[in-house]
């Protein structure tokens, strides 16, 4: 059933159901009218609620004061649940009919894609972020009403508190807001926030401020009583004068620094009082005997201590954000350690082989060529000679192979840590990719893999960085070549593409290895994840991802489990200038 | 005729399989070689090595439990295994533990002496 439910004005908190059966109900100050309002303001026949079917209207009946729908002065409007409609100094919230609480929020909620019959919704107002602090200054009773007016001041501090703790994670910064805001709202000379050290649970002043023309030189003296019975009692304080109070009776010490007024609050949070907020402001003897109001009330009191609470969480929050990130950094510090000492190990354990025959080949060959001489000298052994030379060349292809092994690492990681520019100049990318699949020809024959290049001809000369992309490359295309080292006919393509319409050029890397599972897939991108054990450093695909980065491109992976893995490295088709001039830029084919 | 004493290494890195299979033939071992584990335990049972060198860094994809099973493959053979990596238990007459990363002239003399050992317990 529709119904006014009235928020504000002598009948607050009255709900006034529109009974199906009246087409038309009346508003008035009169005892005639279907809902009388109990409002000054209020003219006798003020208006008319007229129904037609499920449509409600209501109409203005010539009222002196007029009848305004959501702050709107309207003749007549039709009315949509959630409207405001103000008569005189009464607020009314008109729901529609129809509106029932559901039962099951899934089976009641429609979300309807083009506006139709059922939906005559339409926005009429949207508030932004910014603009959400500002509705509490809007709205003609804000003068008319000093307790809204008030109200509305206090939830704007509040809203502004929230605000300001929710866009900082440096907490200096943060408590130098908070401390800004309450000085914008109450006339307080001089004011600081104290937090708890962790280590020595003593209170510490972080931020200091003063009023304009209150000198900064003077020191904020605070009473130990005061800042004991806050943290103690978890409690915020407010004294105007020392003497009357009897809380601080026993210590004359308020007296004797002549605090006349001051408010100080605990900053609760979740699990502990981490600081407190103080704010005092002192009014010399000769004025507050012609001005004898306080300048600190209960409700700054209430207020601060809603402040403090969300100044508490703000602060609870950063600390544990600084701790788990430095914590995180730690572990991560330790991963990296851990896994490139693991991958140096091996390459330490491949150069000991490749030595390892070396010496042992250099043993025989010294053995040899010593029997050749002396008393007895025997004829060279040339086969013998031919064999140790061919350990040595075993051995010394080991120890070059983990030589480039962990070069390669070295730049990787190189690559990896440093911010770095691409070095960008006019190059080929069938070059640079044809160079990594000669490169890989060997490793592939090893692996028995095939491995398919398949260069667009119409890819034009390009600006890159083609020893960056190259580093990608090689990466993507060893990564595919591993993947395939137990597939029966393993087989790797890759092939370059131009596309002049989109401006891009797309290198893609098939593979028909075991795929990737889809857990997996986001994960292989992190540093040091390999799925490779221990041949794997983890850095591969995050430094060519980098390179990719860097060039504005990017790099994406299809992956079927079984069936195989393709990357497809995007790069934007920068044409080099003095190409575009003298007109070598190919055409598509259409 | 008594068939040569031989040796089944099995290890992910071709440059180590590479590295003591040079080593040992010129000792007059027979070499069997396997790069993965699963491999390696087929060639375990089909050829009934005199000693097997695993390392442990093979590809954990392969499966969890395979060291534990090349081991009682080896412990009802009385096959002396040799296993290359970071665990940290005492060896004992079946397994030996060698820390990676080894240095290959004490491996080596090492599993000489093995085999030696193995060939005259089997001569008793």
């Amino acid at each position: 059933m529709a119904s006014l439910f009235v928020i504000q004005g002598r009948d607050q908190g009255v709900r006034f159901e529109l009974e199906p059966d009246r087409a038309v109900v009346s508003l008035g100050r009169e005892a005639g009218n279907s809902i009388q309002l109990h409002d000054t303001e209020v003219s006798r026949r003020h208006a008319e609620i007229r129904r037609l079917g499920e449509t409600f209207t209501v109409v203005d009946l010539a009222s002196s004061n007029g009848t305004f729908v959501n702050n709107e002065l309207v003749k007549e409007r039709e009315l949509a649940s959630g409207d405001q409609i103000q008569i005189g100094r009464s607020y009314m919230l008109f729901t529609g009919p129809g509106v029932v609480a559901p039962h099951d929020a899934s089976d009641n909620i429609d979300i309807v894609a083009q506006r139709g019959t059922a939906d005559r919704s339409r926005i009429i107002h949207t508030v932004s972020q910014e603009q959400g602090s500002q509705i509490f200054f809007s709205g003609p009773e804000a003068g008319q009403s000093p307790w809204l007016a008030r109200a509305r001041s206090n939830l704007q501090v509040m809203y502004r508190t929230a605000l300001a703790v929710s866009h900082t994670l440096d907490i200096d910064q943060l408590l130098i807001r908070i401390m800004q805001l309450i000085f914008e709202w109450v006339e307080a000379d001089r004011g600081c926030i104290m937090l708890v050290e962790q280590e020595s649970r003593q209170l510490t002043p972080k931020v200091r401020r003063n009023r304009t023309g209150v000198s900064a030189e003077e020191k904020i003296t605070i009473s130990q009583t005061i800042l004991d019975y806050v943290m103690e009692h978890r409690e915020g304080v407010l004294t105007s004068d020392a003497r009357e109070d009897d809380r601080w009776n026993a210590a004359a010490s308020i007296v004797q620094l002549g605090v006349r007024e001051a408010i100080c609050v605990p900053m609760q949070g979740r699990y502990d009082i981490v600081g407190v907020i103080y704010i005092d402001t002192s009014t010399p003897a000769q004025r507050a005997i012609v001005q004898p109001s306080r300048k600190f009330t209960e409700e700054h009191l209430k207020l601060m201590i809603a402040i403090g609470h969300q100044a508490a969480l703000a602060v609870e929050d950063t600390n544990y954000y600084s701790a788990m990130v430095q914590s995180e950094r730690l572990a991560a510090v330790g991963q990296t350690i851990a896994t490139l000492s693991h991958h140096i190990k091996n390459i330490l354990q491949g150069i000991r082989g490749g030595s390892y025959l070396i010496e042992m080949g250099l043993g025989d060959q010294v053995k040899l060529l010593a029997a050749t001489e002396g008393e007895q000298p025997e004829p060279i052994n040339v086969p013998k000679l031919a064999k140790a030379a061919e350990t040595i060349r075993k051995g010394w292809d080991i120890v070059e192979k983990n030589q480039n092994k962990i070069s390669a690492l070295a730049m990787d990681m190189l690559t990896y840590s440093k911010e770095r520019e691409p070095d960008l100049c006019p190059a080929s990318l069938n070059e640079v990719t044809g160079d990594v699949i000669e490169l890989m020809r060997a490793r592939a024959g090893e692996l028995q893999v095939e491995l398919v290049w398949l260069p667009d001809p119409l890819l034009p000369q390009l600006t890159f960085d083609p020893e960056g992309l190259h580093r990608a490359i090689l990466n993507i295309v060893t990564n595919a070549l591993d993947a395939c080292r137990e597939a029966e006919q393993g087989s790797v393509q890759v092939e370059s593409k131009y596309c002049p319409d989109d401006a891009l050029v797309r290198l893609t890397v098939t593979d028909n290895g075991p795929g990737i599972e889809a857990a997996d897939r986001d994960r292989i991108f992190n540093v040091f994840v390999s799925s490779k054990g221990s041949r794997g450093t983890g850095l591969g695909l995050p430094v060519s991802q980098k390179i990719v980065k860097e060039h504005g491109g990017r790099i994406h992976l299809e992956s079927q489990v079984g069936v195989g893995s393709r990357f497809v490295i995007e790069l934007p088709a920068v044409v080099p200038e003095a190409v575009k001039h003298t007109g070598v830029m190919p055409r598509m084919p259409t | 005729m008594i068939s040569p004493r031989s040796v089944l290494i099995v290890d992910g890195s071709a440059d180590s399989r590479d590295v003591l299979r040079t080593a040992l033939e010129r000792r007059g071992l027979e070499i069997f070689e396997a790069a993965r584990a699963d491999e390696g335990l087929i060639l375990a049972r089909q050829h009934k090595p005199s000693l097997i060198v695993l390392d442990l860094d093979i590809d954990a994809r392969s499966a969890e439990n395979l060291p534990l099973e090349f081991e009682q493959t080896a412990r009802g053979e009385q096959t002396p295994l040799v296993l290359l990596g970071n665990i940290r238990r005492p060896s004992d007459d079946v397994c030996k533990f060698v820390a990676k990363p080894y240095h290959y002239a004490p491996l080596i003399r090492k599993i000489e002496q093995l085999v030696a050992q193995a060939g005259a317990t089997a001569k008793d």
